[in-house]
């Protein structure tokens, strides 16, 4: 047995050499630094600063080339490293960046990106950094990157997105639906589900996605308390949506794979033609074209479902690292990249929507010019003007996960919606906790 | 293409059939024999008056320095790291305090966690008999020397050498719901509507426990062929002339004769399938099946623990299980070995 | 053995057996091949199934190059798995030797260490891993992903036993001619073991080629994927195509079965000593 105590001796010298362990402390809390966040930032616009964005390189480089060079000629002595992260990995890029404490100066984020990096005091407030912007946007695009239990915002707010609806003309007919009167709203995507199943004898279905987070804030359920401590997603209301779709599965309206499927999941089975009717987003109309011309010919086009008169909003922003050595010049290269000229430049070469005030009006956004494009950019810039993003940020990936899994469980049957709805409140309240 | 007919001839420890490699991580750091070679030329060398200290003091520690470095810096110094963060609340982006029981306690109400432990749980319960049984009954198919017998035990090897993915990635295009199997199935009228491998919540785990059984039979074939090389003939044929078929043979001269070998597969195949990941994962489409319902332990840890939301701690906690656990296993199946060397 | 005793009649249903359990073991690599040679305008969901494609076309394998960089993720495997080989073959031999031929205070101590790190499963470190490598600054690097598993402690306790199993005499013989620690073990250890760094080099290449889950955790670029990772990649972005998928994995493990036959011997005397890890 003298090997055993070998053993011993092993393990605890090595517990001792390593009891700060590696990662607990580190990063993180270094909140002594960013004493800057107190009030506005002030300085020259000079020296140089790093601009991450989010899977943007590939299709839209000239564009970023071109915004840094007029920025850099504007401010001579401030200079731009533009670094681009692919949509996969990003959110480990992150991690990896900000537990280095080396985030770019300027990053492309999401709210519920934004959300963990905040509650490590690593974003600026901009409210306070920059007390004259939030004028230049859009009230509900400014408020869609305030955090929670906060009055401010750490993002200034960028492209805007809301995912219209796109439905099969041809699968409606043949499941007995009026190609011209698609779902406007989760009662009636219910309802003509149903009839759909009813006559196709679940040749295919209507629609191919559990609900999301988004369905639920749309059908009017309050998803957290107002002090954003709590989900409250498990109401009568919630139930109620949740066994509309549960009516589906039962009657194959809602295609079974979809208990496994991600969100191009669904799209993929539009494509296929197995599923009558599908989100997406303006992008993928041109997708259609070229993978799926029959399909092409008969896809409709709606705005998306709600109950409470609002669409979904998607925001996208540019938050400035709050320990960034450059401040004023992050703050001037993110007012830059997101003010009106250069977000309405962007938005015509991609199909976004840009989140400045008044930009929305241009007749580029209101004037039908009789394509397809056309048509879904009109309609969706008017559902963005009174958007809501209906994703709380609080809402992590495992989060997700669980109330994806949950509702799963309520659509097989083994709990009911209740049931599946307390559940995924109860572990999404307890990871908020931890 | 196949040049080596008689592989499993100059397979190592054909004399001795296995049977140290699981004592090894037992009782000592080196396979027995090994040991007494060791300790014997020792003797000699310290007899002779010269041995083998005639090196300067530090040379060893730079023989040993990569090795050692690498091991005590990414497995060791890791794995101590692990159990300390498991008694924290560590998360991905920094902090964490030292918070007791608390990873342990939660995971006891964590629905997740149960359904994990069971599918992996029910992964080594599912693959274990069946890649202890069918290697064997395979490498007394290809034991014999028939010509072309190389072709088959090379043809018969080739699903190891290629990684899970791949293999996952060619069962998921098989196990499709218009796929090839489905294909034949229906052509043979055996169902009507397509069987779904892939989507049905206990299919999916039957199907990862079949690419993983599919992908296991090669390797624990050799290591069965060794075994049998060293099953007496003799044996056999006394049995023979006492009128046992086949099947009596087997039941009374084969696996009694290689039973440590069925032992040590057992453990390895358990230990394995108790960690399974990759053909879980592939097979549903990274998402762990419908509602999750075929995550596996490992898939848990992964996903706990990594993102920008990552818990750190609870994760953590999580591989000490899994540790924990995996060495149960195998001290359980080296227990059952030792009961059969007294016997 | 003894053929004649055997009556035809088993010979052929021994022979009928083999048949069975090939189409089995090197059908699926079959299909997919065929899959990935499939044009477009053949149906591949086609009803009986088509096993030979109608007109072959190499055409998939360019494709599957346009949609993710297929080639870079190859060479980024090699990289890896190169390194793999070389640090394993090295630090273990050296370790090995060391451990085998060496007598020094801590021995034991040395040795307890590597059996211990053979007992931890490597998936129970990966997180703890992955913090080091992020706090390092390694995450997202080639680097990172040959680390952990640069030497294994299982190479170096093969090593040690091959070092171990070799006779004296000729050491000592180069001994008394004053050869030092270093030029006993390159001139006279290590010839002798070289079936033993065969073993170990090509385990390390077959165990690097194939992993998943390491760099699946440590690398978040594309440009830096392995081909395991990079599969993953293919199949969650454009699982829409089967035929690129396929030409994908026939990318993957085209290179290991060459190998494969080219070795036989050595990946079969490999698995006697591989057992031990599990």
């Amino acid at each position: 047995m003298r090997s055993a105590r070998i053993l011993l001796a092993a393990v605890t010298s090595v517990a001792v050499v390593s009891l700060s362990a590696c990662g607990i402390g580190g990063s993180g809390d270094s909140g002594s630094q960013s004493t800057a966040n107190d009030g506005p930032v002030t300085g020259d616009v000079t020296g140089t600063i790093s601009f991450e964005t989010w899977n943007l390189k590939a299709k839209y480089s000239d564009y970023f080339t071109g915004l840094i060079k007029q920025f850099e000629q504007q401010h001579p002595g401030a200079k731009v490293n533009w670094l681009d992260q692919p949509a996969d990995g990003y959110a480990d890029k992150l991690s990896a960046d900000a537990s280095a404490d080396s985030l770019p100066d300027v990053i492309n984020l999401s709210p519920d990106f934004a959300y963990p990096l905040y509650k490590k005091k690593l974003l600026l407030d901009l409210d306070k950094a920059a007390p004259d912007a939030a004028k230049d946007y859009l009230p509900n695009a400014w408020q869609g990157n305030v955090m929670p239990g906060q009055k401010d915002n750490y993002a200034f707010p960028w492209y805007l997105n809301t995912g219209p609806y796109f439905y099969n003309k041809k699968l409606f007919t043949d499941g007995g639906l009026d190609p011209n009167k698609p779902p406007t709203t989760y009662d009636e995507l219910a309802q003509q589900g149903l009839t759909l199943a009813k006559n196709t004898n679940g040749a295919f279905a209507m629609l191919g996605q559990t609900p999301q987070i988004e369905d639920l804030g749309l059908y009017g359920v309050d998803l957290m308390d107002p002090a954003g401590t709590k989900f409250t997603f498990n109401s009568a209301k919630g139930v109620k949506l949740v066994e509309l779709y549960k009516s589906m599965y039962d009657a194959k309206a809602l295609l079974p794979e979809a208990l496994s499927a991600t969100y191009t999941g669904s799209g993929k089975k539009f494509l296929a033609q197995q599923v009558a009717i599908s989100s997406g987003s303006a992008y993928d109309l041109q997708t259609f074209r070229t993978d799926a011309p029959s399909l092409y010919a008969n896809v409709g086009i709606t705005a998306p479902m709600t109950n409470t008169g609002h669409a979904n909003m998607y925001v996208q922003g540019l938050s400035v690292a709050a320990h960034s050595k450059n401040k004023a010049t992050a703050i001037a290269f993110g007012r830059f990249v997101t003010n009106a000229q250069n977000q309405m430049a962007f938005a015509k070469i991609v199909t976004v929507f840009p989140s400045t005030a008044g930009t929305l009006n241009d007749p580029f956004f209101t004037q039908d010019d009789g394509t397809d494009i056309g048509r879904v950019r009109v309609a969706s810039a008017k559902q963005l003007a009174n958007g809501i993003n209906y994703t709380p940020v609080q809402l992590s990936d495992q989060m997700k996960t669980v109330l994806r899994n949950e509702l799963a469980n309520a659509m097989l049957g083994k709990s009911t919606p209740q049931q599946a709805l307390d559940n995924a409140v109860n572990q999404c309240n307890q990871l908020l906790g931890h | 293409m196949v040049t080596d007919d008689n592989a499993a001839d100059r397979l190592p420890g054909r004399r001795e059939p296995n049977s140290h490699c699981v004592r090894s991580s037992q009782d000592a750091p080196v396979p027995s024999s090994a040991a007494t070679d060791l300790r014997a030329a020792g003797r000699g060398a310290r007899r002779s008056g010269r041995g083998i200290r005639r090196h300067w003091r530090a040379t060893p520690w730079l023989f040993l320095l990569p090795g050692l470095a690498i091991t005590l810096l990414f497995s060791l110094y890791p794995f101590v790291n692990t159990i300390i963060l498991a008694f924290t609340d560590a998360q991905v982006l920094g902090g964490g305090n030292f918070t007791g029981g608390a990873n342990f306690s939660r995971m006891l109400h964590d629905p997740q966690f149960w359904t994990a432990l069971r599918n992996s749980a029910l992964y080594v319960v599912g693959v274990v008999p069946f890649l202890v049984l069918l290697p064997l009954l395979l490498a007394m198919l290809v034991q014999r020397h028939i010509p072309g017998i190389a072709f088959f035990r090379a043809a018969f090897y080739t699903p190891v050498v290629a990684s899970v993915v791949v293999v996952g990635l060619i069962w998921t295009w098989l196990l499709d719901s218009r796929g090839l199997v489905n294909s034949v199935l229906k052509a043979l009228h055996v169902v009507s509507e397509p069987v779904p491998f892939l989507t049905d919540e206990t299919l999916l785990l039957i199907s990862a426990m079949l690419v993983t059984i599919w992908k296991g039979l090669g390797y624990y074939m050799i290591v069965y062929l060794a075994a049998l090389a060293n099953v007496p003939r003799d044996l056999h044929e006394a049995a023979e002339v006492d009128g046992a078929g086949p099947v009596r043979r087997f039941f009374s001269v084969t696996v009694p004769a290689i039973r440590p070998t069925m032992v040590l597969v057992g453990a390895l195949s358990a230990v394995a399938a108790f960690r399974v990941f990759s053909e879980i994962y592939i097979l549903s489409g990274s998402s762990g099946g419908p509602a999750g319902a075929d995550i596996s332990l490992v898939m848990l840890i992964r996903q706990v623990g990594t993102g920008l939301n990552g818990e750190l701690g609870y994760s953590s906690a999580l591989s000490v299980v899994l540790f924990v656990l995996t060495l149960g296993l195998m001290l359980l199946t080296m227990r059952l070995n030792k009961n059969e060397e007294v016997a | 053995m003894n053929i004649r005793a055997q009556r035809p009649g088993r010979i052929v249903l021994r022979y009928l057996l083999l048949l069975a359990v090939l189409a089995i073991s090197i059908g699926p690599f079959l299909w997919q091949l065929s899959t990935s040679l499939k044009g477009v305008g053949e149906d591949i969901y086609s009803y009986p199934p088509q096993f030979v494609p109608s007109e072959p076309t190499a055409r998939n394998y360019a494709r599957v190059a346009d949609v993710v960089p297929v080639w870079g993720f190859a060479l980024n495997s090699l990289l890896v798995a190169v390194a793999n080989v070389a640090a394993n073959c090295v630090g273990a031999a050296l370790a090995g030797y060391a451990l085998a031929r060496m007598r020094f205070f801590g021995r034991k101590f040395v040795v307890l260490a590597f059996v211990l790190a053979l007992l931890v499963p490597g998936e129970s470190i990966m997180i703890s891993l992955f913090l080091m490598m992020r706090s390092m600054q390694l995450s997202n690097t080639l680097l990172a992903v040959v680390l952990p598993g640069a030497v294994s402690a299982l190479n170096v306790l093969l090593m040690r036993n091959a070092f171990a199993g070799l006779s004296y005499a000729v050491e000592e013989a180069s001994l008394i001619d004053g050869a030092n620690a270093w030029q006993r073990f390159t001139r006279i250890a290590l010839p002798s073991v070289k079936g033993t760094i065969a073993v170990v080099a090509i385990f390390s290449f077959m165990f690097s080629w194939d992993d998943f889950l390491w760099p699946l955790i440590v690398l978040h670029d594309p440009d830096k994927y392995t081909l395991t990772i990079g599969l993953n990649y293919l199949q969650g972005t454009f699982a829409s195509d089967q035929r690129l998928i396929a030409a994908g994995t026939i990318i993957a493990v085209a290179p290991l079965i060459l190998m494969f036959l080219a070795l036989q011997k050595y990946f079969f005397r490999g698995v006697g000593a591989g057992a031990v890890k599990g």
